[in-house]
């Protein structure tokens, strides 16, 4: 599999093929995952962080699969726990998070593995691009130097050959100019350009997952849609799979194959994108989907909202999260729903979901009515910088 | 697009989140910081204020060459007795009694001079700011021992002198945490509000700005007591300070200097004596520092 | 982007801009450039204040000279000859004109120029500074980076309680235990007394150590504390800290590579700081030491009412205090790739 992808790099027409070849043969010993095996197993994660005497659980029985090459979308709310569970894949978190269940990758274990197992892991089997390219490069080194020092992280490369590496993953992530820039400093691009350098150190150690965490945030709508394209792209031409976490249940439509819909540090549901649209279970997927605007809505009619706050996690409710937000709840709802396949690549967890008959909501969309019209207000403003960005 | 009440826009920073992650162990030792230091300041302030009396020790001068030169735990000479026949102890807590009086002087007339001069000059900006930031510019360039010890020479050594001669080292250092301060709080809200209110300047600067910077200037002020009282001690040292036969710390340990290969001890004691306080009243400091600045 | 970034330069001819902003078009040598200026009235207000405060101090130089037992006329005629009877403004005018000049003067009680005084006594003051600042950065850098390896661990816990007691220990203090241990008691060093560099390294040195003890000790432990503080901010804020790790990167390398880069700049800017303070601080070093530097000069300068070599001092230590600060913007400049493109 590591062949194969090195073979896709070659067939670009920017890359200099002597240069890949010679990394072929070290590559070869790794064996690809079987087919239809999952390359990601996460099982019931928890992170747990204590701040002030407090427990604050990040993460709270996180569990999904991916398989190779997917393009995965985590989607949640600030504070679900999206950020943090991926973080505990890589090992980022610091030492005042405590980390518990199971992580599988390719059918290794990840929890538990000392620093210097992780740290090869790192950039090498899984890579990730920040939120903030701004912030996420180091202001005082070149765009060239902090490339190199990812490349030289995880391939024994001469001088020469690190920095003819950089200049190939520059321009496989098609930043004009890819000489010059390897010269320059972060503040001397622009916020598109920097993420492409992010993107560029994430691919050094060819990595089999990418993790993009909110990696076109901080970005505008259009250079926003090129990166995403460029992420695609580089996915397929790479055979690398992706997990994009974002807080935009919209974007994740628009790229996704697959997408995990995350609510207080945990899965609520996981389903294939086309099957989340259409069979849509979890009633808090529906209030997301009810609240992106759509053309057929009725201009100037108020959007739904979902009434309520998001959870306290260091006091989450009794039973399902949820439920004190739901228009579904019953007392059934006290009991924690589990985590299941109820229907084929379907997962979800909830005592009523929606469009079954076991729901007990009278609408389908928009069911939760606007609770008053300053709420609703507030609402489209949300809305209107959500499009804007 | 999402749920409403949710503050999209605002980033999911993990990292943020972790600063304060603080285990349980740590917030206990945090309170043991600030009460070790703080009940050991106590303890010094009352044993040099009310020591002397409550021990019924001798004068701190005017002991009796007779009796000079004795050891340790000599009978009504707990600490022993100077070259001049002093009582060590006395000698020490009335010195204390002089340093800790001018460091709190010093400390007063910095935090009220500095912190109006400062916070006025962020308040006002412009000329005024321009005006008095330069004047503090030369203030701080000025060598500070060199200004304190002409000023200390010019008016001769006295406490009322030592003071007035620290002061003008204070002074500029609380003006310019005083003036960042107010320059940080002037674009909050609260005080475009006060201004738009049409309140007087004078009473923006006195309720909202003051009691917003007193918690930064007073937790300065605990670091500047350590840095004033050993300056003093500088000053009494090079005999510009509190002058013989008054004892000061300072020149208690430039007179034990004179023999400091006989009876080192006579070096040692306010030696301690400076190192504890400072200490207390850095530890003060910096724990204080650290609640404020919410790590 | 480094030009758009910069305010358009008006065309040569226009007499306003002076020819220094016309040369440079780097934004790096025109904060210097502004940071020079800035300095100008800065040293202008020291000396100011300083014939001001001398002023202030009573009794003079001819009376001191002669005795208390001198005649008034006797003092006077002395007082014209050494131009103490003239007014203060227009003393301080000729003193100005003659430093611009590079005359700093005679001293009012030796009669020998300033400028002479100085240069036997500048390398003594310089070569303390020196030691104190070169041995307490080189200690204290590998052991803010150890303890910052590790917050929290043993090396971070026992580097901050050192440090934390020596920051509370007054300089003379540390000299004269210094003196106590290694000189009384012990007898490697001499405990006071200075031997020029012409006579031998070590003979030389062995006069330094414990006088740059004194001194680099106390800025060893406020290094360290301020160094290692930086450097865990940048591990636990910094966002490209995480990029690093998430290289794969090892851990002694992003925070030497990334963190401690970054925290040179703090780094820098306090030392530059420092330097103004500690020269001041030099006068008791050298007053305990018997070591015959500035500082020593002044104090004695003060005693005697020797204004002029007062005057002198202060200037020194004044411009030494300015251009510290200046170097540090500098360093920053060549430094930090933000500010030499301009874009800060």
């Amino acid at each position: 599999m590591r062949a194969d992808r090195t073979t896709y790099a070659t067939g670009d027409a920017y890359v200099s093929t002597g240069m890949i070849d010679s990394r072929a043969p070290a590559e070869a010993h790794r064996t690809p995952a079987a087919p239809g095996e999952p390359l990601l197993t996460v099982e019931d994660l928890r992170v747990q962080f204590t701040r002030g005497g407090r427990r604050i659980n990040a993460v709270n029985g996180l569990s999904y699969e991916m398989v190779p090459g997917k393009l995965m979308a985590i989607i949640g709310e600030s504070g679900s726990g999206k950020s943090v569970s991926s973080r505990a894949l890589m090992g980022l978190l610091p030492g005042t998070a405590t980390i518990t269940g199971s992580i599988r990758f390719d059918g290794r274990e990840l929890i538990g593995l000392d620093e210097k197992e992780l740290r090869k892991l790192r950039g090498g089997d899984i890579a990730m691009v920040f939120q903030d390219p701004a912030r996420s490069l180091n202001p005082t080194m070149k765009i060239g130097a902090q490339i190199s020092e990812a490349v030289r992280a995880h391939a024994d490369l001469d001088k020469k050959g690190v920095q003819a590496r950089a200049v190939e993953l520059l321009r496989l992530v098609r930043l004009p100019a890819p000489e010059r820039r390897f010269h320059e400093y972060p503040h001397q691009l622009s916020g598109g350009m920097r993420q492409r350098v992010m993107i560029a150190i994430a691919l050094a150690g060819e990595p089999r997952l990418l993790i993009a965490d909110e990696a076109t945030t901080a970005l505008d709508v259009t250079t926003q849609a090129q990166i995403m394209e460029l992420l695609v792209e580089l996915r397929e031409r790479l055979g690398m799979a992706v997990i994009m976490i974002s807080h935009d249940l919209g974007l994740a439509a628009s790229y996704a194959e697959d997408v995990v819909v995350m609510y207080a540090g945990r899965a609520v549901e996981h389903a294939p994108v086309r099957t989340l649209f259409s069979n849509v279970r979890m009633p808090y997927t529906r209030a997301l989907l009810g609240a992106i605007p759509a053309l057929e809505r009725e201009p100037h009619s108020m959007l739904p909202v979902t009434p309520g706050q998001p959870p306290d996690m260091s006091a989450l409710p009794q039973g399902c999260p949820f439920r004190p937000r739901c228009p579904n709840a019953t007392d059934k709802c006290l009991e924690h729903p589990p985590f299941l396949e109820h229907e084929p690549d379907h997962w979800y967890a909830c005592w009523h979901p929606a469009g079954t008959e076991l729901d007990t909501a009278p609408e389908v969309t928009a069911a939760v009515a606007p609770a008053t019209a300053a709420e609703a207000a507030h609402h489209s403003t949300a809305h209107d910088q959500g499009a804007a960005q | 697009m999402a749920v409403a009440d949710t503050p999209l826009q605002v980033a999911e920073n993990p990292a943020a989140d972790q600063d304060d992650a603080v285990p349980g162990g740590r917030r206990w030792r945090g309170q043991l910081g600030l009460w070790l230091p703080g009940g050991a300041i106590v303890l010094i302030v009352v044993a040099c204020f009310l020591g002397p009396a409550l021990l019924g020790l001798p004068k701190p001068v005017g002991g009796s060459v007779l009796e000079s030169y004795l050891p340790a735990g000599s009978p009504g000479h707990l600490l022993g007795t100077d070259p001049n026949g002093n009582d060590i102890l006395s000698r020490l807590l009335h010195g204390g009694r002089a340093s800790l009086f001018i460091a709190a002087t010093v400390n007063i007339v910095g935090l009220v001079v500095g912190g109006t001069l400062g916070a006025l000059s962020g308040y006002a900006g412009g000329a005024v700011d321009t005006v008095i930031m330069r004047i503090l510019d030369v203030l701080i360039a000025f060598p500070s021992l060199v200004l304190t010890l002409a000023v200390a020479q010019a008016l001769g050594p006295s406490i009322r002198n030592t003071i007035l001669a620290l002061a003008f080292f204070s002074i500029p250092a609380v003006a310019r945490v005083a003036r960042s301060a107010v320059l940080r709080l002037r674009g909050q809200p609260f005080m475009a509000a006060a201004e738009l209110c049409g309140t007087p300047a004078w009473r923006v600067l006195f309720k909202h700005l003051a009691p917003n910077i007193a918690p930064q200037l007073i937790t300065f002020a605990m670091l500047g007591m350590g840095i004033v009282i050993i300056i003093e001690g500088a000053l009494s040292f090079l005999g510009l300070g509190i002058p013989a036969p008054a004892p000061s710390w300072g020149n208690m340990v430039a007179d034990g200097q004179l023999s400091l290969s006989a009876t080192p001890m006579l070096v040692v004691w306010p030696s301690l004596a400076l190192l504890l306080t400072v200490l207390s009243f850095n530890l003060l400091g910096e724990n204080l520092r650290s609640r404020w600045s919410g790590r | 982007m480094t030009t758009a970034a910069l305010p358009r330069v008006p065309g040569d001819r226009d007499p306003r801009v002076s020819p220094l902003r016309r040369v440079t078009g780097s934004p790096a040598l025109r904060l210097v450039g502004k940071r020079l200026l800035m300095a100008i009235p800065i040293m202008l207000g020291v000396t100011i204040l300083t014939f001001w405060v001398l002023s202030l101090i009573p009794g003079n130089a001819a009376q001191q000279l002669l005795g208390a037992e001198a005649s008034p006329e006797d003092v006077a005629q002395l007082e014209e000859q050494l131009g103490l009877n003239e007014s203060g403004v227009s003393r301080y005018l000729s003193w100005l004109g003659n430093a611009l000049h590079g005359d700093l003067g005679n001293s009012l009680v030796s009669r020998q120029p300033v400028s002479e005084i100085l240069a036997d006594r500048l390398p003594v003051t310089g070569e303390l500074v020196l030691l104190a600042f070169v041995v307490s950065l080189l200690l204290a850098i590998p052991v803010a980076l150890l303890a910052a390896h590790k917050p929290n661990g043993l090396m971070d816990r026992i580097s901050m309680m050192i440090s934390t007691l020596g920051l509370s220990v007054a300089n003379y203090v540390l000299a004269l235990l210094l003196v106590l241990v290694f000189a009384v008691t012990l007898g490697w060093l001499p405990a006071i007394g200075y031997v020029p560099l012409s006579d031998g390294l070590w003979a030389n040195l062995k006069t330094m150590i414990l006088p740059s003890a004194a001194i680099g000790l106390p800025l060893f432990c406020f290094y360290t504390r301020f160094l290692r503080g930086d450097l865990v901010d940048q591990l636990q804020q910094e966002e490209y800290v995480t990029t690093a790790r998430a290289k794969g990167v090892g851990s002694w390398q992003v925070l030497l590579r990334h963190a401690f880069r970054n925290s040179s700049f703090g780094l820098i800017t306090v030392v530059g700081l420092n330097l103004g303070a500690l020269i001041g601080g030099t006068v008791i070093i050298e007053q305990i030491f018997a070591l015959p530097g500035v500082g020593q000069m002044l104090l004695q300068a003060i005693n005697t009412r020797d204004f002029v070599v007062v005057q002198a001092a202060v200037v020194i230590f004044a411009l030494v205090a300015v251009l510290a600060n200046l170097v540090v913007d500098l360093m920053y400049a060549v430094l930090d790739p933000r500010i030499r493109y301009g874009s800060r």
